[in-house]
């Protein structure tokens, strides 16, 4: 039996046997290379999932949806190991309740897709152990390696053309778990903090602001820079700042539920490096 | 016999529309992004793309343009209107779909106000358009009633020569033949054959759909809910839309000066309806789905007789979670008695 198969089956089961009211998943796309989240509610529907190596997307920013988990009850999600980190993060600043997340666990390496046991969060303390020990991915460190060793002109020029790109459409934020603010302070608008205007300035404001925000706590899914429509590498300003919590405090986002968050703690021993 | 321009002379035609005053902007890729931008060569022109990620919306409607510059005094307040420059441009290379995209709009920006910054523009471009010859599988301008060869909107109909040696050149308007004029010597008169047009299907029955949507009983149907679950209400598909029009109206400053800007909104965000008292009559993803697809189907046909969309594909083929007009009329259209 395929993992694709084995995966129908039990989400069938956790549907029929009420484990669950909803499974998120993937579904076929538009093209044959295309997987779009798809939202099943009874076990007779479950042939719609599919699971194979197209299946990318992180669907944790689905648990965030507004009202979902209010009633209690408890809804099943297809995670890659970046989703089931960024379950942690949710639970570890009280946006979910873990015990209200079923984990349908997968790994995808090359064409293979390979089932990762388990079924809530806490289940998978040892593959973040692995992660964490493997540390951050070396492939977008050679990326960054590349920008780094720009001089400062040169790196400030390079992010200035690519943020001339953007177009405020905000598909970064809304595909993202961890922006789950109910008003983004950049729709703050009484007064308006954050110009809305999509100039190169508007655009820095923009994009620092949720690079900060995300300091700590993005998982590199890459669901902002897969979203994006007008091809930012939104995946390198995040890694730079996940490399610096890493270096500076240790932090690995989202090994566990009960993770402080980074930059909302504070330890006697934090270095002070930024005081000059 | 019709006129024939040569690949090889094209950079002949770039020079000469610049001597006659014109900036030209074509298709490009810079910076991993397709969009129109001003060209040197034809080197420089993107050509061979089915269409470029970017519209020419952006040279008509930007996406952030200043309107007044204002300064309150003592006394007074001075204000300094801030119209668009006056250059004469060519836009060339432009897809049937996009060309289309302005004249759907034209209406819009001069119903009750002329809108003089999108017709400053408009009235100072020439839109050279290629017929298509190639089409992706989220093209789908034959399920709005256009094609691959529609000259909707545009000034010169290029239709590319079935040997590749350069365009079959149709003028359409009066400001097609004033830039045609700019390079007879240029051009050719020669009997070729051009090449066939893209292959588009139709996807959808749009008149179907359009019946479906013009009936109040479907505006509460469960079927807006089940096909807008996974939007994420991001604005990529309202920004990368060729007719999407929706602006909001910001003064950026201080309380004694500053700038008055126009803006690209979009109704797939929640704020786009927000109301000063905090409610919101668009309160769900859904329903500002349904207000997108009413929108382009219904009500601005009920306005301006024509649909809100050209058919280029860019909801669907841009969209973070593959949704799209194609997927939503599709669905409307198998499931419409």
């Amino acid at each position: 039996m395929g993992i694709q198969e084995q995966y129908r089956n039990e989400a069938a089961e956790l549907l029929s046997s009420g484990a669950v009211k909803l499974v998120i998943g993937y579904g076929g796309g538009s093209t044959p290379d295309r997987r779009r989240p798809v939202f099943v509610r009874s076990a007779e529907e479950v042939s719609r999932l599919v699971l194979d190596s197209y299946c990318v997307a992180n669907l944790s920013a689905y648990l965030i949806s507004e009202g979902l988990l209010s009633d209690g009850k408890n809804v099943a999600v297809f995670l890659k190991p970046d989703g089931i980190r960024s379950v942690n993060i949710l639970s570890a600043e009280a946006q979910v309740n873990p015990d209200q997340v079923v984990i349908l666990g997968f790994n995808i390496e090359g064409e293979q897709t390979t089932p990762l046991p388990g079924r809530k969060a806490a289940d998978y303390a040892p593959l973040m152990e692995s992660l964490r020990s493997s540390g951050l991915s070396p492939e977008l460190q050679r990326e960054a390696d590349r920008l780094e060793q720009m001089s400062a002109v040169e790196r400030f020029d390079y992010w200035k053309e690519q943020f001339a790109k953007c177009i405020k459409c905000y598909a970064c934020r809304q595909v993202c778990p961890m922006c789950y603010c109910r008003r983004c302070i950049v729709d703050v608008n009484q007064p308006q903090w954050i110009n809305t205007s999509s100039h190169t300035l508007g655009n820095f404001e923009w994009n620092i602001v949720r690079a900060f925000h995300l300091a700590g706590r993005c998982v590199a899914c890459g669901g902002c820079d897969r979203a994006c429509p007008v091809n930012i590498p939104l995946r390198l300003i995040n890694h730079r700042m996940s490399k610096e919590t890493l270096d500076i405090f240790g932090h690995f986002p989202g090994e566990s539920a009960d993770q402080k968050p980074v930059l909302a703690t504070f330890r006697q021993d934090d270095p002070e490096t930024f005081i000059l | 016999m019709t006129r024939i321009l040569l690949n090889s002379r094209l950079d002949d035609c770039l020079s000469a529309w610049r001597s006659a005053g014109y900036r030209v902007i074509a298709p490009s890729r810079s910076n991993n992004l397709t969009s129109f931008d001003e060209v040197a060569s034809a080197a420089d022109m993107a050509l061979d793309l089915v269409l470029p990620e970017r519209t020419i919306k952006d040279h008509f409607f930007p996406q952030t343009e200043p309107l007044v510059r204002y300064e309150i005094k003592k006394q007074q307040i001075d204000t300094e209107e801030m119209l668009p420059p006056d250059d004469k441009r060519v836009f060339f290379g432009v897809r049937p779909c996009d060309a289309a995209g302005l004249d759907i709009d034209d209406p819009l920006f001069g119903w009750d106000y002329k809108d003089q910054y999108w017709f400053k523009r408009r009235e100072n471009s020439v839109i050279v358009t290629i017929a298509c010859t190639k089409a992706d599988p989220f093209c789908m301008c034959t399920s709005v009633n256009l094609g691959p060869d529609n000259p909707k909107g545009s000034d010169i109909m290029l239709h590319p020569l079935k040997d590749g040696r350069g365009w079959q050149m149709v003028t359409l308007t009066d400001r097609g033949k004033a830039l045609l004029e700019t390079v007879v010597p240029m051009l050719q008169e020669d009997a070729a054959e051009t090449a066939s047009l893209a292959n588009v299907p139709v996807k959808f029955d749009v008149e179907k759909a359009m019946t479906w949507l013009a009936d109040p009983a479907n505006f509460e149907s469960h079927f807006w809910k089940e096909i807008s679950q996974r939007c994420i209400g991001c604005g990529s598909c309202t920004f990368l839309c060729p007719t999407c029009h929706c602006f909001d109206i910001q003064d950026e400053g201080d309380t004694y000066s500053g700038i008055r800007r126009k803006n690209w909104d979009s109704c797939s965000f929640a704020m786009f309806t927000m109301h000063t008292s905090g409610h919101n009559p668009r309160n769900t993803q859904s329903m500002r789905w349904r207000q997108r697809i009413m929108h382009k189907f219904n009500y601005y046909r009920g306005k301006f007789g024509v649909n809100s969309c050209s058919g280029c594909g860019r909801c669907t083929r841009q969209c973070p979670v593959d949704m799209g007009i194609t997927e939503t009329l599709q669905e409307i259209t198998n499931t419409a008695k």
